[in-house]
């Protein structure tokens, strides 16, 4: 698009924004002790709730093992022993949210994608199922983690099945919808070439329909993501969320808002991957001209 | 000089056994869409026959059903009433034959697949191994001048290119009936004299037997040995006559020729009526 403004003035707001907030954040309730300011100042910025980018900077160096509590800088022996004393420390929280989003992700996609396929290319299975699928579609996701903790645990099994479940309907849907919108003329190009029935879905069903099956992709991931969180909030033995549900027991914002960051920073460099992913699946494409160059 | 016009509605049996060997045949051919009151009917009673090399034109305005019963003779949907016999065997309803290859008007390349990958795909799904696949693909690209696209995607050609990547997926299948719908109705004019060239140059050498729909008169003079023109809605069989020009032709030089202005004009004024009917459409 063409833009009035250059990229170096869009990215110099970026900064400066970015800077005002954090100070905002970090000063703005210290203008209470100014009686003329008082009245501007909003309680939340009370850093008993939302801590202080400053204090969350410690949290975090101090979580991650970084540092010692006293702030000082731990030395290669010291980070270990920390790391070993704490068995959901932020690294392994991270690595265990992201292991069951993953396997959560993959699975749903793969599921969802051959349910789709089956049920899209079959009209006579996509009657038999449709009020089953509509029914178990209606409900919320989420009042399931209870049940499927239940059933599978506290451990990681419970976790990757929340997100498997979500991430499955959202990657189903379009499949099928993708199924649907074949053009009509490829399929019948790719018959008279003499394509039989599966050759058809493999070359021509399946490649047409996976752009459609990566435009859910990216919410996919998030799905997954916040189906995992859920689940280790109700009830995990470690995690992001678990760190996060410990953190408001404790009443520290700090903490909490590390475990917030560390979600940020893993749904960025999710949203990522699936795109560099899709870009060069759907290279034909001419959205993903840019991307793929 | 002249076209000779058959005013017959049908063949004549006469006419069926004179040509020595026919390779589609078109039996009272029907079609209608819907049913009780709702019924359209789209051809009606239509017979003809094609003979082994021969290039026939359907020539028609739009919505004649003549897209409608070049589907038909592809087995792509069900007919409603008559039969069609290829090499004198009856097909049945919906069946796709392995010796009729089919260009469709719409952009039907493959965008997902290189122009390579769509000119190799009817040899792929037939198994023929990849070193032969190659060397044919190659030989298919440069007969149409799209060498340099060969790994290119169809998103980056023109409609043109698209159209001839298109046609070489269905000639490399090497169909011996070839059925095209206004495969060159998209394009502009100056395009569509290019593939008029192009199309040509292929069937002069393999010469396969041909069945080319267009609502296109110059279209129908340039590439065809007969013209079967149909009626406007309900399709009907109108006339049934031989394009009297000589082979091999150039699509450019025949349009400047004296000959081709005579033919379209005359065929254009005793034709006409029906022309200017659907003109109004």
């Amino acid at each position: 698009m063409a833009s009035t403004q250059s990229s170096t003035t869009v990215l110099l707001w970026r900064v400066v924004i970015l800077l005002l907030l954090l100070a905002v954040w970090q000063w703005g309730y210290d203008l209470r002790a100014f009686a003329a300011l008082k009245p501007y100042v909003p309680n939340f910025l009370d850093p008993y709730f939302v801590s202080k980018p400053s204090e969350i900077w410690k949290s975090f160096l101090r979580l991650g093992c970084l540092t010692d509590r006293g702030g000082t800088l731990h030395g290669w022996s010291g980070m270990t022993a920390c790391l070993a004393e704490d068995a959901n420390n932020i690294w392994m929280a991270t690595a265990v949210t992201l292991k069951n989003t993953f396997w959560g992700f993959l699975g749903g996609t793969l599921s969802g994608i051959a349910v789709g396929l089956i049920l899209g290319r079959s009209d006579f299975l996509s009657r038999v199922f449709e009020p089953y699928i509509v029914a178990f579609n209606s409900i919320p996701r989420i009042a399931l983690v209870p049940l499927i903790i239940l059933m599978f645990g506290l451990g990681d099994i419970s976790k990757i099945v929340t997100a498997w479940i979500v991430v499955f309907f959202v990657v189903f849907f379009n499949t099928f919808e993708g199924t649907r919108a074949v053009d009509r003329d490829q399929i019948a190009a790719s018959r008279l070439l003499g394509a039989n029935s599966w050759t058809v879905t493999r070359t021509v069903v399946i490649p047409s329909t996976l752009a459609w099956v990566f435009a859910s992709l990216t919410p996919a991931v998030s799905f997954a993501l916040i189906g995992v969180i859920v689940g280790e909030f109700i009830g995990a033995e470690r995690g992001i969320g678990k760190l996060i549900v410990e953190a408001e027991a404790r009443a520290n914002a700090s903490e909490m808002m590390v475990a917030i960051f560390v979600l940020m920073v893993v749904g960025i460099l999710l949203a990522i991957g699936v795109r560099r992913i899709q870009a060069y699946l759907l290279r034909w494409q001419p959205q993903f001209d840019q991307a793929s160059a | 000089m002249g076209a000779r016009l058959y005013t017959t509605a049908e063949p004549t049996p006469k006419a069926v056994t004179a040509r020595k060997d026919v390779r589609v045949s078109v039996r009272s051919l029907d079609k209608a869409f819907g049913r009780g009151d709702a019924k359209v009917t789209a051809v009606d009673k239509v017979s003809f026959d094609i003979g082994r090399g021969e290039f026939v034109a359907l020539l028609g305005p739009s919505g004649c059903g003549k897209s409608t019963i070049l589907n038909m003779v592809a087995g792509l949907i069900p007919r409603t009433g008559g039969n069609i016999l290829i090499d004198g065997k009856p097909m049945e309803q919906g069946q796709v034959r392995r010796e009729i290859g089919y260009v469709f008007q719409r952009d039907t390349v493959f965008p997902w697949r290189t122009v390579e990958a769509n000119v190799g795909y009817g040899l792929e799904i037939a198994g023929v191994p990849a070193g032969e696949r190659r060397a044919r693909v190659a030989e298919a690209l440069d007969q149409v001048g799209l060498t340099a696209f060969a790994k290119a995607f169809p998103r980056t050609l023109s409609g043109g290119m698209r159209q001839r990547v298109a046609l070489m997926r269905t000639l490399i299948t090497q169909p011996e009936i070839l059925l095209m719908d206004e495969p060159f109705g998209a394009l502009d004019t100056h395009t569509k004299l290019e593939m008029h060239r192009i199309l040509l140059q292929l069937w002069e050498r393999e010469r396969q037997t041909v069945l080319f729909v267009t609502h296109d008169l110059g279209e129908a003079l340039t590439l065809a040995d007969r013209i079967i023109l149909l009626s406007a809605r309900p399709g009907r069989l109108k006339e049934d006559f031989e394009v009297p020009l000589e082979r091999p032709r150039d699509a450019v030089a025949l349009r400047e020729s004296p000959e081709f202005a005579r033919l379209f004009s005359h065929i254009w004024h005793s034709l006409g009526e029906e022309f200017r009917k659907t003109k109004a459409e």
